[in-house]
């Protein structure tokens, strides 16, 4: 056996379609349908028709059971070689970037020589599915061996059992939304009304900035006539923000501070990443945007609220960090992901704080501070919009993209996801 | 086994004749106790115990024990068999559980049969009426339920028992007779602490909501539900219209549904820990109850479930882990 060597994971592009509000633009359009257009995409962009691509990973979080291999089928309506294999990843919001990761490595230990890896979510199309009392009523008659057997299995049926299921958008253990999870953490940590309307506003400028200037003309593909992202509000005010009224955490009275613009909005989307092996690239005369350094996944103890929902990054960066002997001031650029501005906020406080650094992380002193002039500065989720699968792809293309041309930069991005997990990831330009 | 359907029955009319004899008020316990033995709860009941809580699946390998409130869904019968006896001196209809306390020694596990002795005692006036404790004790089959009965904590007898419970009822209204009032007053002390271990001082009116760690959301059937898993078809929990009858705004949920909840995933599978509960606000249906779970160090919990609309306090509870 020979030995494995660690080879460079290069991020050669991506590609998105436009994020859409949920039940707007993209109401017809499925997951299947979204992520098979990224990849045609992202396939264009790069030439790879008729290409055998080590492994496509993607996912998504809101999934129909029919969409059992949903990548799979995706790809074969693509122009890719239909000898490419591919395969479904799902963990919750940070899908996208544990698609992205665990792509990387098969790359860096030489077991693939190129990969896609992305993610797609609907919120228009979600599944709708039966109640758990119909559903064992359907099954006992489906397993019944005579007509009196069946109708006596279906007799059991009453109207109350009738009514559609919309999946569930509450952590199951808590019955609580993300958004009231996040309200109470972010009272916790006396994050004010202000500072979150604040990092909205900067979202939407920082997107709308980087819209004029073309940032985006090579990552995204317009899709049913949208070639922006419809949440983005250019012209949004602090006066504007400040007017509006609390969406989560009301029963904290006068001190809630969460309202609809500070927190992201429910969007249709999908996005998809280019990787390959230095080689790889270079025999396809392809680009070679930035290196995937590491990442780290996290997850916390939410349940009985020993710590907020969405604070697993905060731990994963402070493992990944040490790993790789790096503080925040090593990084040009800063992705946090803005499932609420609060979100942000509070993973930035916890970072400055020595306290919480030295008794939930086990350092010896605050892990840092986060130059604001360098968070986000292409926009985030409150602008954009997160299609919880496919925020991880849109994230790395824009980094990637961003670090190019600054060889030996660092980017940092942290994910958060349902069920008090989440991810934090390194990239380097070159 | 009492059938409870058949007790409700009589129960609608044990409550008219109370009405029809006005000022014929409680006087004393009847000096006996229940004896029931009970084949044991099968794995189709305890998995439809566990599909209500959403907990894990009794697999046989690691889940193999009952929940507390398992048990206490087995000894209920029992106790309404005591409770609607002729000689029992409070109406069953409009008895409000006000307290509950659960000692739970030993496991007892899935399909494992049990004898379940009940009795009555600690008949004391409230401001509000007259209050009663029922003592259930789940014991091994085959047990001697004398000797387990007249050995107190800590006795020899103590081995072959598995659990034991003492829940606290409110006769609204019941107004004690005069001799017995007195005597029992000076027996049982304050009576407006009550008998319970959860009791607490603070003001209902001065409740200040910890941090919400989950919300429950309740839907109009949960009482039916917690019905068709507990058996307890009292109708103040299955229809509106009865609830409405009985001078409730509207159906409630079973107090013990609530106890459930809080000790789902937060007990320990076998035994060796005690809980209390003090139910005060009843959740009415369909509902939200804000609910948190707070530790008091490592092997205590404390839970509190309100209103949070209101801040009006449901319920506060205490873990005792072993």
């Amino acid at each position: 056996m020979s030995a494995q060597t660690i080879r460079d994971a290069v991020i050669i592009g991506g590609n998105r379609i436009p994020f859409a509000r949920a039940h707007t633009a993209y109401a017809t359009a499925g997951n299947q349908d979204m992520l098979t257009s990224t990849l045609n995409g992202l396939v264009a962009r790069f030439g790879l028709q008729g290409e055998q691509i080590g492994t496509v990973a993607a996912g998504a979080v809101m999934k129909h059971s029919k969409n059992f291999n949903l990548t799979r089928e995706s790809v074969l309506g693509t122009p890719l070689d239909p000898k490419t294999p591919a395969f479904d990843v799902q963990m919750a919001c940070a899908t996208g970037m544990e698609a992205i990761g665990s792509m990387a490595n098969k790359i860096k230990l030489g077991q693939i020589d190129s990969a896609i890896a992305g993610g797609v979510d609907s919120i228009s199309d979600a599944p709708i599915v039966v109640t758990d009392e119909l559903r064992g009523i359907l099954m006992e008659a489906n397993r019944a061996k005579t007509v009196s057997q069946r109708l006596k299995a279906l007799a059991k049926i009453r109207p109350g059992h009738l009514a559609p299921q919309a999946p569930g958008v509450n952590e199951p253990r808590t019955g609580m939304s993300m958004g009231e999870h996040m309200a109470i953490t972010a009272h916790a940590w006396g994050i004010t009304r202000a500072e979150q309307d604040e990092l909205a506003l900067a979202s939407h400028k920082n997107l709308a900035a980087a819209y004029d200037r073309g940032f985006f003309d090579d990552l995204i593909t317009p899709f049913k006539n949208v070639s922006r992202d419809t949440n983005m509000r250019a012209d949004s005010t602090l006066e504007k923000l400040g007017k509006l009224s609390p969406a989560f955490g009301k029963d904290l009275g006068a001190e809630a501070t969460m309202t609809a613009a500070n927190s992201t909005a429910l969007t249709d989307g999908a996005s998809a990443v280019l990787l390959g092996s230095e080689e790889w690239a270079d025999q396809h005369d392809l680009p070679k945007l930035a290196n995937f350094i590491d990442y780290e996944e996290g997850a916390v103890d939410f349940v009985d609220g020993a710590e907020g929902l969405l604070m697993a990054p905060a731990y994963a960066a402070a493992r990944m960090l040490k790993r790789n002997n790096l503080s925040f001031s090593d990084f040009e650029y800063i992705e946090i992901h803005e499932a609420f501005a609060s979100t942000v906020l509070a993973q930035i406080k916890a970072w400055e704080s020595e306290e919480f650094c030295k008794n939930k992380l086990g350092l010896d002193s605050a892990l840092g501070t986060i130059d604001r002039s360098r968070l986000n500065v292409n926009g985030s989720s409150l602008a954009a919009g997160h299609p919880f699968a496919a925020t991880g792809g849109r994230i790395v293309a824009s980094l990637a993209k961003a670090l190019h041309g600054k060889p030996g930069k660092l980017g940092f991005i942290s994910v958060c996801a349902a069920g008090g997990q989440g991810i934090t990831a390194i990239i380097e330009g070159r | 086994m009492p059938s409870l359907s058949s007790l409700y029955g009589c129960a609608a009319l044990g409550a008219a004749r109370s009405k029809l004899r006005p000022g014929s008020g409680p006087r004393t316990l009847p000096d006996r106790t229940v004896l029931a033995q009970h084949p044991g709860v099968s794995l189709e009941e305890a998995e439809s115990y566990r599909r209500l809580f959403g907990g894990e699946s009794f697999d046989g390998v690691h889940r193999a024990a009952l929940p507390s409130v398992l048990v206490h869904i087995i000894g209920f019968p029992v106790q309404m068999a005591l409770m609607s006896d002729d000689e029992f001196p409070l109406p069953l209809i409009g008895l409000v559980h006000v307290a509950n306390e659960v000692e739970h020694l030993r496991p007892v596990r899935v399909g494992q049969p049990v004898q379940i002795l009940v009795s009555a005692g600690n008949l004391r006036p409230h401001r509000r009426g007259t209050q009663v404790d029922i003592t259930v004790t789940v014991l091994e089959q085959g047990a001697d339920p004398k000797a387990a009965a007249a050995v107190g904590a800590g006795g020899s007898a103590e081995t072959s028992v598995l659990w034991r419970s003492v829940s606290t009822y409110l006769s609204k209204g019941a107004q004690l007779g005069t001799e017995v009032s007195t005597e029992v007053s000076t027996a049982s002390g304050a009576e407006e602490t009550g008998s319970t271990a959860v009791t607490r001082s603070e003001d209902p009116k001065s409740f200040v909501p910890p941090v919400k760690t989950a919300s429950w959301r309740l839907g109009s059937d949960a009482g039916r539900a917690y019905a068709a898993v507990s058996g307890d078809y009292n109708p103040i929990h299955v229809s509106q219209l009865a609830a409405k009858a009985l001078g409730m705004p509207a159906a409630i949920v079973h107090g013990m549904y609530s106890a459930g909840r809080m000790l789902e995933g937060r007990e320990p599978e076998g035994a060796g820990h005690r809980w209390s509960i003090r139910f005060e606000a009843p959740v009415t249906l369909p509902g939200t109850v804000a609910f948190a779970a707070e530790p008091q160090g490592p092997k205590t919990v404390r839970f509190t479930g309100w209103n949070p609309r209101k801040a009006r306090r449901h319920f506060s509870a205490e873990l005792q882990l072993p």
